[in-house]
């Protein structure tokens, strides 16, 4: 078995940090990992580790994994706990099951690194439990699901961390004041104006969560993923490193987990590192966030606005919340409701910080009169039903996907729409007003609103939402 | 119990002597425990003459309402004590002495082996019962930790004898359980104590809306059971009792399995079932499917080597035969030997009991370890053992990094999480000297600060009288393509059990299915919980419920 190449990531090797080729690599090599990013060196490093780590984080979104980097995952499925295949090799590459790319870009380049992609690199979500190995795009065997952009994704996790605390702290209160008083307790879940149903807590300590809407029972807000099934962009990051590459993170893989240092037996042992993770999702927590697109002609700028007013009065923001207030800016890795397997607060000495307020994208975010940032990403952030008996072109979906019903779906986030296309969780609607149109379920009122509207009318609304865009050069 | 000089050459060793050279590194984790019994406010002492030189043990069960397990322990010549858990949630752990009055003359408490929690009258406080050197006690439980003797109530004439084993369950159609006792020797019989072990008993509930156990069955012969477990050995739907007795003492004897049929006098496994004789110093029984094969194993202690049974796939089938085969050796899980320490006489092993402490998905094995009583051809230096599951089926011996080894006198003990932090603590009893009250404080970090653990899930399932807690439930959880059983169970072990929160590590796992197979044989819904997360699966919901501390 090949040794993971060495680790580095002393402050005073930062220069060398990101990027360096080992000594005896020579300078035409093919792998990526010709040394591998120390996690608490570069947390104690602090602020100045930061640009550097990013730049490697930017290195790895877009690099290319060999197989001496251990890509590829002979005797393991794609599965985000880790399995062995039952029997057999997996093939270096499989477009549908997977591993279907050597690289991050190769899907999310779309209007540049991080962003979303065209359809032709659609991604086939399976369990990778049963059936793991499969060779058909039918939807019995995987949910086809369209690239996201991560433009703003540090600002989203850092939405629903505070979320969840919001949540949780609702729950305490609620099961505290029930023992006290010996009387149930019913408490409204709500968070930054969004609602997520109420629990009722018993006096002894039992929650009823019958009426918990949007959300996952241990009311954990998963911002990431077409379902909102993943925590953080690291839970994100280590998933899609083994499904989509069969590069397996130790964190997850590792010896811990495992007893095995090349659980997927690959060749190489622990060939993600906790540090490499850390800046892949330093570079995917700082991409600036999508914009408004600012050099309209005049007829579009005329239209924009109008549509921005009937976008709210049709109720879109009921569920595409033009924004959301967010408390501070410091995104911190690990992140505070990842769960074992993602590496956690606990298994570091000291996070790393990224005060995002010292990019310019930061600061020019509005603020509430509280001082908070307000986050125009066009999402509560919970999930909802989206198809009905009559409305249903969205239902093609066969599988739950980790509790979630196959109908439901997290809002996504509008911001950047204008660059995204094509639309909906799959990716097979090519305009704007087709995709409004598919929308049933919790979303049909304003649906039917929509299309109850003149021709001009709903032309406005597409035209403000084509104004919401990517920045590319 | 062994009172004599027992020579080396009497046993029979399965394995080579394994000395720290030969031993198996653990691969993953490994568990940090904190001793912290003085500073949790314990001192209780189990002691005594040779009668309270087996026994020591214990029962930890939710007496208040508060989630938290407190413990009654038992003292041998000393009072037995109860004392109420006041931790807070994942921090130091604290218990508070409450006093016990039983309504009845407190030297009931006094000869005191062991105890088991149980409801018996199904009215939501968990009974206990208690083992003794003589009468034999129902303690009824109230609320805040209240408890009253109920022989009288319940028809229990205390079976008394040198009792040393117990074992509990509710057999198809019956409002209260059936109990079985196990005896050691008989003292008064002549030639006491060698072939005199007194014969067990099995209280069956008699007609009626309270619990009433006035007709005893005898079950005999019986061979000295220091422990006794009700298990469905062949998901058959239907608990055996498995005794596990002390070959010191019998004479003829063996392991034995009684199969305990509704309606029906109970009758011995035997050869013709294709029960094996097994002859071995038994203490303590363990119950874990540690291969997931569906069918338990068994640990059994010993002096000497630990037996690790496993259902014989080509003989005994599907559980249609009772035939077994030893895998502690080629598991790794003998134990026979000090593995620290440098002292190579044999051990002196007593509790057993399969539990995740590492949150991994796999169980491991703790077997509480001891010296008899000075005695000069067995170990003096005893560590327990934390044998570590490890991926490839085998385990690693982990208990002295673990800090569960040391000098003690280890019997009973106690397995369960007392602060709620997801990771399981351990309350070993010692004969002679306080209890040791091992708090797990998560993964050894090479000095540094212990590792978060793996994910983890903590059960209770409930169900309409009778039976409400479940006893005889296998409850099942799924992550991945991986699936643990634990089942519900009273007895095992030295004397002690627990009730209450049901384990189960989940390793990376974030969601988790259960299902419950209830203990009439019924499937129970999928409930579909997160992570790290207590849960309540309640028989007459179709969605399990979420339960939080209040402190």
């Amino acid at each position: 078995m090949a040794m993971a190449p060495r680790t580095i990531g002393a402050v005073a090797a930062l220069a060398l940090l990101i990027g360096a080729r080992a000594a005896t690599g020579a300078s035409w090599d093919e792998r990526v990992f010709s040394s591998h990013v120390d996690f608490d060196a570069v947390a104690a490093a602090g602020a100045a580790a930061i640009p550097d780590l990013i730049a490697r984080g930017k290195t790895l979104f877009k690099a290319k994994f060999t197989t001496e980097d251990g890509a590829g995952r002979p005797k393991a499925t794609q599965a985000i706990v880790p399995t062995k295949r039952k029997f057999g090799v997996n093939p270096a590459f499989a477009r549908t099951s997977g591993p279907d790319s050597n690289s991050c870009f190769g899907c999310h380049n779309d209007p540049i690194e991080g962003g979303s992609g065209d359809i032709v690199s659609n991604a086939f979500v399976s369990e990778g439990l049963e059936s793991a190995q499969f060779d058909s795009t039918d939807p019995s065997f995987s949910s086809e699901r369209h690239t996201i952009a991560l433009m703003g994704a540090g600002l989203v996790e850092l939405l629903a961390r505070e979320m969840t605390a919001d949540l949780q702290g609702e729950r305490a209160e609620a099961v505290k004041q029930a023992r006290a008083s010996g009387q149930a307790t019913r408490a409204d879940l709500l968070s930054k104006g969004v609602r997520f149903g109420f629990i009722t807590a018993q006096p002894d300590g039992i929650v009823d969560l019958d009426s918990v809407e949007g959300v996952d029972a241990d009311l954990i807000v998963r911002p990431f993923s077409r379902k909102g099934v993943f925590t953080s962009l690291r839970q994100f990051t280590i998933n899609a490193l083994n499904a989509h590459h069969g590069m397996e993170a130790s964190e997850r893989f590792g010896v811990r987990w495992t007893g095995s240092h090349d659980f997927d037996e690959s060749g190489v042992a622990d060939a993600v590192t906790p540090g490499d993770v850390t800046a892949l999702v330093a570079f995917q927590a700082t991409l600036a966030p999508p914009t408004v697109k600012s050099d309209l002609p005049d007829d579009w700028r005329v239209a924009a606005a109008e549509g921005r007013k009937s976008f709210e009065s049709l109720g879109c923001t009921s569920c595409h919340r033009s924004e959301l207030p967010l408390k501070s800016l410091i995104f911190t890795d690990p992140a505070p409701y990842d769960m074992a397997g993602t590496l956690r607060d606990g298994e570091v000495k000291k996070n790393v910080a990224i005060d995002l307020s010292q990019y310019a994208w930061a600061r020019a975010l509005p603020k509430n009169d509280k001082g908070e940032s307000l986050v125009p990403l066009f999402s509560d952030l919970k999930r909802h039903l989206i198809v009905d008996n009559e409305v249903n072109a969205l239902a093609n979906e066969l599988q739950a996907q980790r509790f979630v019903e196959r109908d439901v779906f997290l809002t996504p986030r509008l911001w950047g729409v204008g660059s995204t296309a094509p639309y909906g969780h799959r990716g097979d609607f090519r305009m704007l007003d087709e995709i409004i149109a598919a929308h049933g379920g919790d979303a049909r009122f304003s649906r039917d609103a929509y299309l109850a509207l003149d021709k001009s009318q709903r032309d406005d609304v597409i035209a403000f939402l084509r104004s919401l865009i990517i920045e590319a050069p | 119990m062994k009172t004599t000089a027992v020579t080396i050459a009497a046993f029979a060793f399965a394995a080579p002597a394994l000395g720290d050279e030969a031993r198996l590194k653990p691969a993953g984790d490994v568990p940090l425990f904190h001793e912290e019994a003085t500073a949790a406010g314990i001192d209780s002492v189990y002691d005594g003459p040779w009668e309270f030189f087996v026994g020591g043990g214990g029962a930890a069960l939710d007496c208040d309402g508060s989630g938290f397990p407190s413990v009654f322990l038992a003292g041998g010549k000393n009072r037995a004590k109860l004392y109420v858990n006041r931790s807070t949630r994942g921090r130091p752990l604290k218990f508070e002495e409450k006093p016990l009055d039983i309504g009845a003359d407190p030297k009931l408490l006094d000869n005191v082996v062991g105890a088991y929690p149980i409801d018996i009258d199904g009215d939501g406080h968990m009974d206990l019962f208690v083992l003794r050197v003589g009468e034999n006690l129902l303690l009824k439980g109230g609320p805040d930790c209240t408890f009253t003797l109920a022989n009288k109530e319940w028809g229990f004439d205390g079976d008394a004898g040198w009792t040393t084993s117990f074992s509990a369950e509710w057999e198809k159609g019956q409002k209260f359980p059936t109990l079985a006792i196990g005896h050691y020797v008989d003292r008064d019989a002549p030639g006491s104590p060698w072939g005199t072990c007194q014969d067990n008993s099995l209280f069956r509930p008699q007609p009626g809306d309270k619990p009433n156990y006035s007709t005893r069955t005898p079950l005999s012969p019986g061979y000295c059971a220091l422990s006794m477990l009700f298990t469905d050995w062949n998901r058959s739907g239907t608990p055996s009792l498995r005794v596990s007795n002390d070959r010191q003492y019998y004479r003829g004897g063996e392991e034995q399995m009684w199969r305990v049929e509704p309606d029906k006098p109970p009758k011995l496994y035997s050869r013709a079932d294709g029960w094996r004789h097994v002859s071995i110093f038994g203490m303590g029984i363990a119950e874990g499917d540690i291969d997931g094969s569906g069918y338990p194993q068994y640990a059994l202690t010993s002096m000497g080597d630990t037996r690790l049974q496993k259902l014989d796939p080509d003989e005994g089938g599907r559980g249609e035969y009772p035939v077994y085969r030893d895998i502690a050796v080629e598991t790794g899980a003998t134990a026979h030997i000090p593995y620290t320490g440098g002292d190579k006489r044999p051990s002196t092993g007593w509790h057993s009991e399969f539990a995740d402490f590492t949150n991994v998905g796999l169980l491991d094995l703790f077997i509480s370890k001891g010296n008899l009583a000075q005695m000069p051809d067995f170990a003096d230096y005893d560590p327990s053992n934390l044998l570590i599951g490890q991926w490839n089926g085998k385990f690693a011996e982990a208990g002295d990094l673990a800090g569960v080894a040391g000098k003690r006198t280890g019997r009973g003990a106690l397995i369960a999480d007392f602060n709620l932090d997801g990771m399981l603590d351990i309350l070993q009893i010692d004969r002679g000297s306080n209890v040791a009250l091992f708090r797990n404080l998560g993964a050894r970090n090479d000095g540094g600060d212990p590792l978060p653990m793996g994910n983890w899930i903590e059960i209770r399932p409930v169900q309409p009288n009778p039976n409400r807690n479940a006893v005889g439930a296998h409850v099942t959880v799924k992550t991945g393509t991986r699936t643990q059983v634990r089942a519900i169970e009273i007895g095992g072990g030295d004397a002690s059990g627990h009730a209450g929160w049901t384990h189960v590590g989940l390793g990376t796992a974030e969601r988790a299915e259960i299902r419950v197979q209830w203990p009439d044989g019924e499937q129970s819904y999928p409930y579909r919980v997160f992570a790290n997360q207590f849960v309540v699966v309640d028989r007459t919901k179709q969605q399990a419920e979420y339960w939080y501390p209040g402190r």
